[in-house]
């Protein structure tokens, strides 16, 4: 009776199995190469001033804007971090990079990483850096912050490292030992969301990332106050590697500075914030440079 | 259509009486054993059976809500690593997943070109078994993107679950989960509970053997003491287990051996009472054949020679007047003779019995009692509006008799009273004395009853019977016959 039962049983599991489509997972075949492209695509770096994903969304309208333009496909490329970013640039791995400030000069510094435009922002060619707390937080400046838990975006950014840092070691302590614990976001838009979500005391973000955030998320402005605003410095600019071939980097420079003046561009430009975008020197960012020697942290 | 019915009832009736036939061939013991048996099966069975079912369907809806929120979870982790190109973190996210899901077969991304960007299937290679299987994917609830497969491979049956990446911008990630764990644990619960029901089976047996042996062993004992009752053995019982019907029947059935036994007793000491009442009924026969004898000759005889003598004498009688005188003698002597037959002929039979009836007997007898035992006063009381049936009458005559004989006799008892009476049907006789009166049982017992068992008789002859009740202020004699009601009317007229 017992045998019986267990035909019984495994009668029903058999049974659903015979209409079931069958595959050999046994069969294997070793995965081809990654095709090689005949065509050579143009690679855009995109530092991770905000996430990954918030960069795609942002940026590939831009990509594909770039791409049909200059009838080559145009590659996305992101890293955690902006020295990956800046060590693709430095090992000509990328074309084109959108970088912030602190790893331009950097960069600059280092391998003469090249300036190729800069984004005009409300007429403006700076940004800032601005100190974020939660809305319920009694600090009133970054001396209230002192023993709590703060957000750094990137170790190499100026907006979201560097300048908190100096303001620290304005009111004489190291930033190790002045916040009780620190932690790094690797993107702008994620120590916003660490310090609206109280994750993080407060955080330092670029005043750029703040406004588009605040526009695409309105609720963002009730849960966050700013406490502090940094004097103004050069835009994070768009960059090429040192030995780009000129032709491509004139090109590339005549397709950015003239995007506002198609209707298409323009579209795509003011999705990004962007009123369009204009040729920039390297003096424009003399202030980061200095106050990056002084602060020391990138060191 | 009707012929088939019956066809099939009596093919039914067949089947059921084949089935009965089966189950009334077998002992007690087989039925019961049976009976619990078949009973521990089906319900084991029956759960076993229904538990894997229910169970198989929570499982696999359960693995199914898993492999969704894995793989959108796993979804939703892979959209960095792939934007950073990172393939090395979106590599040991794949293998730490499927390491920490006991039922995860494999993983693996596919671009959104349908190339395969990652996987974990090792070195040897990608099965390509699997990309040929999206086209039969199947489109879960509209809540979730994930699109479910289910398929059938070597590893048993696979559920693939693929979710789109970032909107399926960077691509899907696969997931399979295999059913394996799910039906190890499946059949481990079955097989517990087959041994369970094993277990329960083998302690029904030992309950069914126990419960059998309780039931069967009374029967058994039963059946024997009734074998040796069948061989005449009156004195032994069936032993009485437990309170119970079988206990009852026990019961019943001792109490019907004590009662054979009892009134086996009973016809053996009438028996022998009747050997004695025979043995003194011829005795008092030659007795009474004796007395008569006597009396013919001492009385009658006697007197008869004194009237032969007498007439002889008057022959030598010549004188007129003293022949006359002798004469007178002589009729005197012979009706004093005739007198002397007459009781003696009364004595033997009263013939005022049959000729006026049960009353009139008694109070004669009554009037000749005290004459001869003039120190007892009798009181007869007799209430009988017509005639008995002559055994009734001649019956009861007798025992009333007797029992004022034995009490003359032996109870040294001043009064007598006899009270006759019809009632509801029948005839009672109280006969009541004032004596020291004395232990019937034990008269009996020791064979001094003859009387009393002779009174017995003739109550019983007729259809009656006779108590006695005796204390030491006295002795009542019930004597109880039951006649027919009287007709109304017509029957006491005549």
């Amino acid at each position: 009776m017992f045998l019986l039962t267990a035909v019984l049983l495994t009668g029903c599991s058999t049974a659903r199995a015979d209409s079931l489509p069958y595959v050999d997972l046994s069969v294997r075949t070793p995965l081809p190469a990654t095709r090689a492209s005949q065509i050579v695509p143009l690679r855009l770096a995109v530092a991770a001033i905000i996430s990954p994903q918030g960069n795609v969304e942002s940026y590939s309208d831009l990509a594909e804007y770039l791409g049909r333009h200059l009838g080559r496909p145009v590659e996305l490329v992101q890293r955690r971090t902006y020295a990956e970013v800046n060590e693709l640039v430095a090992s000509r791995a990328v074309d084109l990079a959108f970088v912030c400030t602190s790893a331009y000069i950097d960069g600059h510094d280092r391998f003469g990483m090249e300036l190729l435009a800069a984004p005009e922002i409300n007429g403006e060619l700076v940004y800032y850096s601005e100190l974020i707390v939660p809305a319920s937080s009694t600090a009133q400046s970054i001396a209230d912050l002192q023993g709590k838990t703060f957000a750094f975006t990137d170790p190499m950014s100026f907006s979201g490292r560097v300048y908190p840092s100096y303001l620290v070691k304005q009111l004489g302590y190291q930033p190790d030992e002045f916040f009780g614990r620190t932690f790094f976001t690797y993107s702008h838009d994620r120590a916003i969301e660490a310090v609206a979500a109280g994750i993080a005391d407060g955080a330092a973000v670029d005043s750029l990332v703040l406004d588009y955030a605040i526009r695409r998320q309105p609720e963002l402005e009730a849960r966050l106050k700013v406490i502090h605003r940094s004097p103004a410095f050069g835009i994070p600019p768009v960059v090429v590697p040192p030995d780009l071939p000129p032709k491509q980097k004139v090109r590339l420079r005549e397709l950015l500075l003239s995007m506002h003046e198609d209707v298409e561009g323009r579209v795509i430009l003011s999705e990004l914030g962007i009123d369009r975008f204009v040729p920039i020197s390297d003096d424009a960012y003399q202030a980061i440079r200095k106050l990056i020697s002084e602060t020391g942290v990138m060191r | 259509m009707f012929g088939q019915q019956h066809g099939s009832y009596s093919r039914l009736q067949r089947l059921l009486e084949r089935a009965w036939a089966l189950a009334g061939g077998v002992s007690v013991r087989t039925k019961i054993l049976g009976i619990v048996l078949t009973l521990t099966t089906i319900l084991g069975l029956g759960v076993t059976l229904q538990v894997r079912a229910v169970m198989e369907r929570v499982f696999i809806v359960e693995l199914e809500s898993r492999g969704v929120s894995v793989a959108s979870d796993l979804a939703a982790r892979s959209a960095d690593p792939i934007l950073l190109n990172d393939n090395y973190a979106l590599y040991q996210l794949l293998t730490e997943t499927v390491a920490n899901h006991p039922d995860a077969l494999y993983a693996y991304v596919l671009t959104p070109d349908g190339e395969v960007l990652v996987h974990t299937f090792g070195d040897a290679g990608f099965p390509v078994g699997l990309l040929n299987l999206e086209a039969e994917g199947q489109a879960t609830d509209s809540q979730t993107p994930v699109v479910k497969t289910v398929f059938q491979s070597e590893e048993g049956i696979v559920h693939d679950f693929a979710a789109p990446i970032f909107e399926g911008r960077s691509g899907t990630v696969h997931l399979g989960l295999t059913e394996t764990r799910l039906h190890s644990v499946i059949n481990a619960v079955t097989g517990q509970m087959l041994l369970t029901t094993l277990a329960v089976a083998v302690v029904g047996i030992l309950a069914a053997m126990l419960l059998t042996w309780l039931l069967t062993r009374p029967i058994l004992d039963l059946v024997s003491t009734t074998r040796e009752v069948g061989k005449g053995n009156l004195s032994v019982r069936a032993p009485h287990w437990a309170d119970d019907e079988i206990g009852d029947l026990a019961d019943a059935f001792n109490q019907m051996v004590s009662d054979l036994e009892s009134s086996r007793q009973a016809l053996w000491e009438k028996e022998a009472a009747r050997t004695r009442l025979l043995e003194q009924l011829i005795t008092a026969q030659e007795e009474e054949r004796k007395r008569i004898a006597r009396e013919l000759h001492d009385g009658v005889g006697q007197s008869l020679t004194s009237l032969i003598v007498g007439m002889k004498l008057a022959h030598q009688v010549e004188n007129g007047a003293a022949m006359e005188e002798h004469l007178a003698e002589l009729r005197r002597f012979a009706t004093a003779t005739l007198e002397q037959v007459r009781l003696l002929s009364r004595q033997l039979r009263p013939s005022v019995l049959d000729d006026l009836g049960l009353s009139a007997a008694l109070e004669r007898y009554c009037e000749e009692f005290e004459q001869l035992y003039p120190g007892i006063m009798v009181d007869v009381h007799c209430d009988l509006p017509e005639r008995l049936p002559p055994p009734v009458e001649t019956s009861l005559y007798r025992i009333i008799q007797e029992a004022m004989t034995n009490a003359a006799r032996h109870s040294g008892c001043s009064t007598i009273s006899v009270l006759v009476l019809r009632r509801n049907g029948s005839v009672q006789a109280i006969i009541e004395d004032d004596g020291r009166g004395f232990d019937p049982a034990q008269a009996r017992r020791e064979g001094r009853s003859v009387g009393i068992h002779g009174m017995a008789e003739r109550a019983e002859l007729v259809g009656g019977h006779m108590d006695i009740e005796s204390s030491s202020d006295g002795t009542t004699v019930y004597v109880e016959v039951p006649v027919e009601e009287p007709r109304d009317g017509a029957d006491s007229a005549v």
